[in-house]
């Protein structure tokens, strides 16, 4: 176990920026799930950011605006494209931690899934990409599901954290890929809000799938009756657990 | 002269998907993180790369960003040097830029029109004097610079293990001297 003041150097020289790659990588992911880390490094970054004013502004080529954003809009699907009742799922990090923190009564679910993360993110190279979690909330605030997706087994896994279901009522999960088209794609309910829920997505496309968007929404018992989000939705976002 | 808490708007639009607010944004910031970018890579075409990422990143993680955590600018500024150092940390030695160049970027003087931060500036630009002069340098050549500890000990002529306890021993007097 890494006593206090260890942990403070790693996270001075993670700002200071001396750590090698996998150390670096090691740290990234760490802060996602322990706050205290997550704290330090913050501090750091406050003591060491007045160096930022020795950064001499150089202007990039005029055009370079241009090229981001393309990639945004190929990469990234966000609030306005016309997805009424899913909400954007957007890359996120340091909201893990703020989750955590949050879901310290849901103690063992909390503890799972950050053990989940880190096990499956030491096994793989930087840069991968393999592996994505993602909290949804409602109203912003409380986190009521965390899904994991593995590329590897193309599989997703909702787990509640504080979600209950209204009488009468029942959650369904969604995709949007661009395989799929504009239109959210249903990949069922999550009946069984109690406990974790497995699908399958062997049918996408795992580059497709990496881009996908995600939502949950509060459907009559049965599912959507009309094959699209008719309910509320809630509010998701993925964490890609690269770094 | 954008303010803080107009580029704090830009970003929060930003966050909400407005791409006009993301371009102001870009415009208003860009110089600053290429300039941070590039002295670390020292390379003109990576660096353009890397910036392109950034910004991607920034576009992402707009909702993230805590006002009371952070200025917008260091947080725009940690996401640009973290990716700098991480690129440069996984690449082979090479010289791109040549040393006129470098030279012109490490000497000249000129900042961020930052306001808040003239204080903190002072304390610490304090108690980096306060620190032995080989310490110093060290200190600024791995965050200005992105060195890595095995090219502060092939500078230093010291082990690898030597510069870690350098650094930690520096990094600890400037946190006390800081007083957190």
């Amino acid at each position: 176990m890494m006593d206090r003041d260890e942990m403070d150097m790693l996270a001075a020289e993670y700002v200071l920026g001396t750590l090698d790659p996998a150390q670096r990588q090691s740290v990234a992911a760490r802060r996602l799930a322990e706050p205290d880390l997550d704290a330090l490094i913050a501090d750091w970054e406050k003591r060491l950011s007045p160096l930022n004013s020795e950064y001499v502004a150089v202007p990039p080529s005029p055009n370079l605006f241009a090229h981001i954003r393309r990639k945004i809009e190929e990469t990234g699907k966000r609030a306005g494209d016309g997805i009424d009742n899913i909400v954007q799922i957007t890359m996120l990090k340091r909201k893990l931690a703020m989750w955590r923190a949050a879901a310290i009564g849901a103690g063992a679910i909390a503890a799972s899934l950050v053990i989940t993360v880190f096990a499956s993110n030491s096994v793989y190279p930087p840069q991968q990409d393999r592996q994505f979690v993602a909290v949804f909330h409602r109203d912003d605030t409380q986190p009521a599901f965390v899904m994991s997706v593995d590329m590897d087994s193309q599989e997703v896994t909702i787990r509640p954290i504080d979600a209950s279901t209204p009488v009468g009522k029942t959650y369904q999960l969604w995709i949007v890929t661009d395989q799929t088209g504009p239109q959210p794609k249903s990949l069922g309910l999550l009946e069984n809000i109690a406990s974790p829920t497995v699908k399958q997505l062997g049918q996408f496309d795992p580059a497709m799938l990496r881009n996908a968007t995600f939502g949950i929404s509060l459907e009559p018992e049965g599912g959507s009756p009309t094959g699209l989000p008719t309910g509320p939705a809630i509010h998701g976002r993925l964490i890609s657990i690269e770094h | 002269m954008t303010t803080t808490r107009d580029l704090e708007n830009l970003l929060r639009q930003s966050a909400e998907g407005d791409m006009d607010a993301f371009e102001r944004l870009y415009h208003a910031t860009s110089a600053k993180l290429f300039g941070i970018v590039l002295r670390i890579l020292k390379n003109r075409a990576q660096s353009e790369d890397a910036l392109q990422d950034i910004y991607v990143r920034v576009w992402q993680n707009a909702g993230d960003f805590e006002p009371g955590r952070s200025s917008i600018i260091t947080w725009m500024a940690t996401i640009a040097r973290n990716r700098a150092i991480d690129i440069v940390r996984r690449r082979k030695p090479e010289t791109d830029m040549d040393d006129r160049e470098v030279e012109a970027l490490v000497s000249s003087n000129n900042i961020f029109d930052e306001v808040a931060l003239a204080s903190d500036m002072r304390a610490l630009d304090h108690c980096m004097g306060g620190l032995e002069e080989d310490r110093r340098k060290m200190i600024r050549l791995a965050y200005l610079e992105g060195w890595s500890r095995a090219e502060l000990a092939d500078l230093f002529a010291q082990p690898v293990g030597t510069i870690k306890t350098w650094l930690h021993r520096s990094l600890r007097q400037l946190k006390e001297c800081l007083g957190s």
